[in-house]
């Protein structure tokens, strides 16, 4: 479970977000949206504990991130838009790695479950260096992953992924929500949000316009129409009163 | 459009000047660039601004004055400078490459733009570096002795520079037209050697009368030598070989605005047949130019990682197993020990033992032994010495490598003094073990000089393991220092951005480096107060030194193992409160 209140992020006098409360709780995907410069990624970094916020609590499964950030952190897995690793470690020296970190106790089996599930098991005794994006946001998956985290937060996950590695992705996240997890999703990707978020919330300017299920948000923002897409939503919710018209479908190719 | 490219290096040059500028909000930057500018108007303008009167004051080492050599000193240095630009047309082994970024490339190469109009855009950037280079080279002659108008050295510096710059360009050129006519790298070496054999054939053969080694009168005085230099570089061909060089070196060398004057023209006519000549002589340069620009990007992130020249590192297997039970600092002390490479694993330390203790005992036997035990016991105190300064500024396995995962870092459900400790163990440890093999090589080989006393197997037993014992704690308080700084001063040691250059960040290196050594004496002095405290007490109970002297490194390395265990409690909290974010970008 997710528990945000007041979270305030300042850098000197720019507000990168303010006052943000939300809640999601287990099995439940929250889809961060909001046009560049909202606050999604400094969202994203205070939640999972990279970066303190100025103000405000952020609880992780129960955990206060404040005064127990190891509890929370023991919780959670963050998927940033990059995947970070060690130059120097290979594939299975990261799991080995984590596991050490995470104290995860039987962790052989569940990476070979994991570099099945990712079908990086051949990759195993390779550098990050020889792996390509895809591969690299397999690995830091299964890296996040060893420890069954309660919360994870994922920060434009479909980043260079070919259509492959975003079907594994969309239906890595699926399960993990089936399984119980809380997921909070910070794309542009509206489409992506639209097919595996439960909730959704609108960020502008740091500050939170909307927020709740898919249906509610939509139905605040449809005025009475029907079959409103979540991209239309996302204009009229973050856009000035002037809103750009949707591009004409295109012409069937002779 | 040139105009655009101009443009372009004007733009980004007054951009990172605003960026600068900008960052001196923080004190920590401004409080950098006034001691940068400080350090270097006293070590170096200071010479360079003086003029005559005042430089009179200025007491600085010189080589005195060189006027009475200077027909050798022009021929020197034009024999030197033909030496350089000869390298020019043997080293290189690939195609001609513009030093461009990555950036530059994509977006000038996919741009409607000539080849000679990128040969200009080079040409234009790489003045700055000639302009920074003639600037550094000034003050550097100037400080040693150099005569005359700043100005004019500065110019003169300024031709040669430029001269050198076109000319390896126009080499380079010459060089990837020779590969496409099918010369490989070989065939053209052994040509340019043959050609140069040839040369130096004719020029002894022509001045073969004049050649000669010289006498002891002229060998008992620099005057002396000058002289007998002067008189065999000034007869034969060699004056008239040397003659272009000679051209491109004078201006410098003028000491008046008149005779700089009278230098200018050759010099400048010299320097413009070089630029016609690269203008005239582009070839395809795009691919080698982007192949460089991406090594380069490589090499500088391997670098900041403290991978000196390794663009594409190797698998390499775990120094031991690690189970994922057990203290999370081990898991730091594993990873950073496979970043730091084979040669720090534990056979490789086996073999390195058993290679300085054969040597050791060798050098012991002979009847050299206190000759040799002599060098090998000053070679000893200096390598150490030079470790415990230069260890932590070298081995860079820790916060400074990870720096660019440090978001990984921050998200693991440890407490921050873990991290921290966890990050020093590598570089402590591979320092320790250097300083260990020292110590045993210092046992076995060394000696006092002859006629200087003995100092027998036991004494040198006692300090070594005196040493041995102190050693890791010491450096585990030395490397506390340059990770403090990465947690302060990120932006130092950001992988792949070109922020760690300005008198403000020498400036604060400078102050860390004085920080360091501050930290390290201060530490020093309980540790230092323990163990003779301890050595009092047992020199009054008639212990012999050779067994006070390592009873009293176990209570040092105590007191320094609280110091150090203090010092990663803080950083632990600095890295908790850690956020690159927050750092203005420059």
């Amino acid at each position: 479970m997710i528990e945000v209140e007041g979270l305030t992020k300042l850098y000197d006098a720019f507000v990168a977000v303010e006052d943000l409360s939300f809640t999601v709780r287990p099995g439940e995907v929250l889809g961060l949206v909001g046009p560049n410069g909202a606050g999604k990624t400094t969202t994203l970094r205070c939640l999972s504990g990279i970066i303190p916020p100025t103000r405000g609590q952020v609880r992780i499964a129960g955990h206060e991130m404040s005064s127990h950030p190891v509890e929370a952190k023991a919780a959670l897995a963050f998927f940033s838009d990059e995947p970070r690793l060690f130059d120097y470690l290979t594939v299975e020296q990261h799991l080995n790695f984590i596991a050490r970190v995470y104290r995860v106790p039987d962790w052989r089996n569940r990476a070979g479950s994991l570099l099945d599930e990712l079908e990086l098991t051949e990759k195993r005794a390779v550098l990050p260096g020889e792996l390509s994006r895809g591969m690299k946001q397999k690995l830091a998956i299964a890296c996040g992953l060893l420890h069954s985290p309660q919360v994870i937060f994922f920060d434009e996950p479909l980043t260079g992924l070919d259509p492959y590695g975003i079907r594994r992705m969309k239906t890595t996240i699926q399960r993990r929500a089936q399984e119980g997890a809380t997921i909070l999703i910070s794309s542009h990707l509206l489409h992506l949000l639209e097919e595996l978020c439960s909730h959704v919330l609108i960020l502008k300017n740091g500050h939170k316009i909307a927020d709740g299920t898919v249906d509610e948000v939509t139905r605040r923002f449809s005025a009475q129409q029907t079959d409103v897409s979540l991209e239309e939503i996302f204009f009229r919710a973050t856009s000035d009163p002037v809103v750009p018209p949707a591009p004409p479908p295109n012409p069937p190719i002779a | 459009m040139i105009s655009a490219l101009f443009y372009l290096q004007a733009c980004s040059g007054w951009n990172r000047i605003l960026a600068r500028v900008r960052r001196l909000k923080k004190p920590k930057y401004l409080v950098g660039l006034l001691f940068g500018g400080v350090y270097f108007y006293f070590f170096l303008f200071r010479y360079g601004a003086a003029g005559s009167h005042s430089r009179s004051r200025v007491t600085v080492p010189t080589f005195g004055d060189l006027s009475a050599y200077a027909g050798a000193i022009e021929l020197l240095a034009a024999l030197v400078l033909m030496m350089f630009l000869l390298s020019g047309w043997i080293l290189p082994h690939e195609r001609a490459a513009l030093a461009f970024s990555e950036s530059e490339a994509v977006f000038l190469f996919s741009a409607p733009i000539s080849r000679r109009t990128l040969v200009h855009f080079k040409l234009l950037k790489s003045q700055v570096g000639i302009l920074v280079t003639t600037l550094f080279m000034f003050v550097i002659s100037n400080r040693f002795g150099a005569r005359g108008s700043p100005w004019l050295n500065i110019a003169g510096w300024w031709i040669i520079l430029a001269t050198i710059n076109l000319h390896f360009l126009g080499a380079s050129f010459v060089l990837t037209r020779l590969l496409d006519a099918g010369w490989g790298n070989r065939r053209r070496r052994l040509a340019i050697f043959g050609v140069l054999a040839i040369a130096a054939g004719a020029i002894l053969y022509v001045a073969r009368d004049s050649l000669r080694l010289p006498s002891e009168a002229e060998v008992s005085s620099p005057r002396a030598f000058a002289n007998y230099l002067q008189a065999i570089l000034g007869a034969g061909p060699a004056p008239w070989l040397l003659y272009p060089f000679r051209l491109i070196i004078r201006p410098y060398l003028s000491r008046e605005a008149a005779t700089f004057l009278s230098a200018l023209g050759p010099a400048l006519l010299v320097l413009v047949l070089h630029y016609v000549w690269v203008i005239r002589s582009t070839v395809a340069f795009e691919e080698a130019t982007l192949a460089m620009a991406q090594k380069r990007a490589k090499l500088l992130t391997a670098a900041r990682h403290g991978q000196l020249g390794i663009i594409n590192p190797k698998a390499r297997r775990g120094p031991f197993n690690l189970n994922s039970t057990g203290p999370a600092p081990t898991a730091f002390l594993w990873k950073n020990l496979i970043a730091a490479g084979n040669l720090f694993r534990t056979r490789s330390v086996v073999i390195m033992l058993i290679v300085l203790v054969t040597v050791g005992f060798s050098t012991g036997m002979g009847s050299m032994r206190n000759g040799m035990g002599a060098v090998i016991g000053v070679l000893v105190a200096i390598s150490f010495l030079w470790s415990v300064m230069l260890g932590p500024l070298i081995l860079r396995y820790d916060f400074r490598s990870d720096l660019r995962s440090m978001d990984a870092l921050k998200l693991y459900p440890l407490a921050g003094w873990r991290v921290v400790l966890g990050e020093l163990l590598a570089p402590v440890l591979v320092l320790s073990v250097i300083q260990w093999l020292l110590l045993v090589f210092g046992v076995i080989g060394a000696r006092l000089p002859p006629g200087a006393g003995s100092f027998g197997f036991q004494e040198r037993l006692a300090v070594a393991c005196g040493l041995a014992l102190v050693a890791p704690m010491l450096n585990l308080v030395s490397f506390l220092i340059p990770n403090a700084t990465v947690l302060l001063f990120p932006t130092w040691f950001q992988p792949g951005q070109d922020q760690t250059q300005g008198i403000e960040v020498t400036g604060q290196r400078l102050i860390f480096g004085l920080g360091q050594f501050a930290v390290f004496l201060v530490a020093l002095v309980p540790a230092g107060i323990a163990a003779g405290i301890v050595v009092f007490i047992l020199g009054q109970l008639t212990m012999p030194w050779t067994i006070a002297v390592p009873v009293a490194a176990v209570p040092a390395a105590l007191v320094l193992g609280l110091e150090a265990a203090a010092g990663i409690a803080l950083l632990g909290r600095i890295f908790e409160k850690f956020d690159l974010s927050s750092e203005p970008p420059a």
